[in-house]
């Protein structure tokens, strides 16, 4: 067994039994970091594998969470079947803003804003939306329930865990297909040289926006959860710029275009967001935003220190490809 | 020979007797008020709603002296700041009931007190919300989560209805008016209610000529406040932020135009502190329709007191909301502590169901909770600034002033 997968193995057994031993807080936590984890992988799709820059990925979340919510709230249809659709829209809004963008020739910086632009518009038209509560949120029937209901998705804090965990893992399983498939190694060609890629025959247009497909499509599947989870959605809320930036966060900490980058950056982040609130009400401080402190110290590390993020030069310590 | 090692008539006399003690101890000790009430805050302290959070806390700050003066209950205040994010309330109100709060207050923040809701209610531990307006929150069928504030609906309902008790008190009767608003969420939201509400309302007598939204970070208002005044609308209704009423009320000096006045029907802006601070004398005469505390109140008096102690340098006045509504959702908390006799979460949801607090600091009838766990007849008071101040002018009962109306000219402020 190699290195890589006595680790995954040794992560997965410590992730499965974690709710046993873990309280409600550091369920909760789990729970966060398992969400940042799936969302990054996600994004890295775009961004690791690709090389498309998008700081508006809470457009796709947005997306999946109102088609799945409001499928639950005006036709009591679970979430599970509203998934497929969920899916299907942000695919689809992920293909035209790809076919846009990519077909005039806007990238880098550019499609960057192009992506925040279309994140920001939707979520001013979805203030507009009566059918989905417009700006006074949309709120989905709490019923109350001890006893698990896979169905609907309401149970206990440890089913929403475990949930995301399934997701996390299905996540990085698909993306290590992707990255030894075809398209893995077009879409890393066309990130590490577009004109490149394309004199040596990859029409770089089509599998770019392939790329945004699978990225949207895959984050739609978070904005289902958080919608179920928090079962109350506006759109100021949801499609907010700093839900995007959060996003991107996990991976940029991790490591963009790694398999094990993504968690790992969200585990970090997120751990030391909490251990330095944690640490600082041990101490009798309390100081208001110094999670938001945190994010930008380690980012700011990060950056510096480790360009490539803290996943790469960890993996080859451990020995580990 | 050794001494027998069996018991003596003394020795089981003794052990009889500390038997029966000991027996008894955790008997008395179940049945003994328990110490203290540990009430968890959370509110937004950071993020964009930092400030609001922080003069929240304000209010939660004062509250356990004051409280042990009314009614000698000992509360221990578990702060947490869920830094405007959805995520992290959820995250830090489990934290609060892992550490051993008894009872959740906050959060500001109808997203955050939804999140927050299902985990007081996954945990059966009760949460009294201070103030959060959706209405769907205590539609919700939840056990364990009690409103002590106004929905979005009763804010509208009741700021339209002191618009027409103002015109009433002041013998006027405007039948113009130019409706501005914030094209932000809660100003579409607010609009969306006074549509729906303001035709019900044909008493007010008065028609709106025009709706004009605009950007809350706009920094120019120039065409907006133009095109209001070419209305020649007898007043201006306005839902606003603070950063914008500031810039509106600038530009209407700037083009001379003079209104009746300036009525919020339940907006923030006007009578925040940096209105004041921004505007001088300009600030004059403004009036926000608002939920808002009774200054003449006899808690009021005592919270106020108590507030000044731990903020010298303050103005109770520029908190009253925020400070009112968190006092007393600690206040319904202790006083269910203090008639539950327990810190057990499902006696003190039950203690809070029967809650009637007459004496209170906040405008309207007793916090009284319904089936749903919200309080009716919450009211508004019309706050206008007059000399420096927001001062509440009507409902008469509460009045510390009259109400001027039509305003002087910008020329006489």
């Amino acid at each position: 067994m190699s290195r890589a997968a006595l680790l995954l193995t040794g992560l997965l057994a410590v992730a499965l039994v974690f709710p046993w031993l873990a309280g409600g807080y550091a369920l909760s936590v789990g729970t966060l970091i398992l969400y940042f984890a799936y969302t990054s992988q996600s994004w890295n799709v775009m961004m690791g594998f690709a090389g498309q820059l998008s700081l508006g990925h809470a457009l796709y979340v947005g997306i999946g969470a109102y088609a799945a919510g409001a499928l639950f709230y005006h036709f009591g249809i679970g979430p599970w079947a509203g998934l497929p659709l969920a899916v299907a829209l942000a695919a689809l809004a992920g293909v035209v803003i790809a076919c846009l963008a990519f077909r005039f020739g806007v990238s880098g910086v550019y499609f960057a804003l192009l992506t925040i632009a279309f994140a920001e518009f939707t979520r001013i038209g979805f203030d507009h939306v009566s059918w989905t509560g417009g700006p006074g949120g949309m709120f989905l029937k709490v019923e109350q329930r001890d006893s698990i209901d896979l169905v609907h998705l309401r149970g206990p804090p440890a089913l929403y865990y475990y949930v995301m965990l399934a997701l996390t893992a299905g996540a990085l399983a698909l993306c290590s297909r992707l990255l030894g498939s075809r398209a893995g190694y077009y879409w890393r060609a066309i990130r590490e040289n577009e004109e490149a890629a394309q004199a040596l025959g990859i029409n770089v247009f089509r599998w770019k926006v392939l790329a945004m497909a699978i990225s949207a499509g895959m984050t739609a599947i978070s904005g289902v959860f958080f919608a179920f989870y928090n079962n109350s959605l506006f759109p100021e809320q949801v499609f907010n710029t700093g839900r995007s930036i959060e996003i991107v966060l996990g991976s940029v900490i991790g490591g963009v275009g790694t398999l094990f980058g993504p968690i790992f950056g969200a585990a970090v982040f997120t751990l030391l967001s909490e251990g330095a609130t944690e640490a600082l009400r041990a101490v009798g401080w309390e100081i208001p935003g110094s999670k938001g402190v945190v994010y930008g110290v380690v980012l700011l590390l990060v950056i510096v220190f480790l360009p490539q993020g803290i996943w790469p030069p960890l993996a080859r310590r451990l020995g580990i490809r | 020979m050794a001494r027998s090692q069996g018991i003596d008539r003394r020795s089981f006399t003794t052990a009889l007797a500390a038997g029966v003690a000991t027996s008894l101890l955790p008997l008395r000790s179940a049945r003994a008020q328990p110490a203290k009430l540990k009430v968890g805050v959370i509110l937004p302290r950071s993020g964009t709603l930092g400030l609001t959070g922080q003069s929240c806390q304000k209010g939660a700050d004062l509250a356990p002296g004051v409280i042990k003066e009314l009614l000698g209950v000992d509360l221990e205040l578990m702060n947490a700041d869920f830094e405007s994010n959805v995520d992290t309330a959820r995250t830090r109100a489990e934290r609060l009931i892992q550490d051993g709060a008894h009872v959740l207050v906050g959060p500001f923040d109808s997203g955050a007190a939804a999140a927050i809701a299902q985990v007081a209610e996954q945990r059966g531990v009760p949460l009294i919300i201070n103030i959060a307006a959706a209405p769907q929150i205590t539609e919700q069928g939840y056990r364990f989560v009690f409103r002590n504030f106004q929905t979005a609906t009763e804010i509208v309902k009741n700021g339209l209805d002191l618009v027409g008790e103002l015109f009433q008190a002041t013998h006027t009767a405007p039948t113009t008016a130019v409706y501005m608003h914030v094209n932000d969420t809660f100003g579409q939201a607010m609009t969306k209610g006074i549509t729906a509400i303001l035709p019900q309302r044909t008493q007010l007598g008065f028609k709106i000529l025009d709706d004009i939204g605009y950007d809350p970070a706009a920094k120019d208002l120039t065409v907006e406040v133009s095109r209001a005044k070419a209305t020649k609308a007898d007043f201006l209704l306005l839902v606003s932020r603070l950063n914008d009423a500031v810039l509106l009320r600038r530009e209407m000096v700037k083009q001379r135009w003079n209104p009746m006045g300036i009525v919020s029907p339940g907006s923030p802006g006007m009578y925040e502190e940096q209105y004041f601070k921004s505007l001088g004398k300009l600030s004059e005469y403004s009036i926000s329709n608002v939920p808002w505390y009774n200054p003449q109140a006899k808690l009021t008096k005592l919270v106020e007191k108590a507030f000044l102690k731990q903020n010298p340098n303050d103005k109770l006045v520029f908190h009253g909301l925020n400070v009112g509504f968190t006092f007393e959702a600690i206040l319904v908390a202790a006083d269910a502590f203090k008639r539950a006799r327990s810190t057990d979460p499902k006696a003190l949801a039950e203690a809070i169901r029967q809650t009637n607090i007459t004496d209170k600091m906040t405008l309207g009838g007793p916090i009284k909770f319904n089936a749903k766990g919200q309080v009716e007849g919450i009211g508004s008071a019309c706050v206008q600034n007059l000399n420096q101040l927001p001062t509440v002018v009507l409902p008469s009962a509460a009045a510390t002033a009259k109400p001027v109306f039509p305003t002087p000219g910008y020329k006489k402020t």
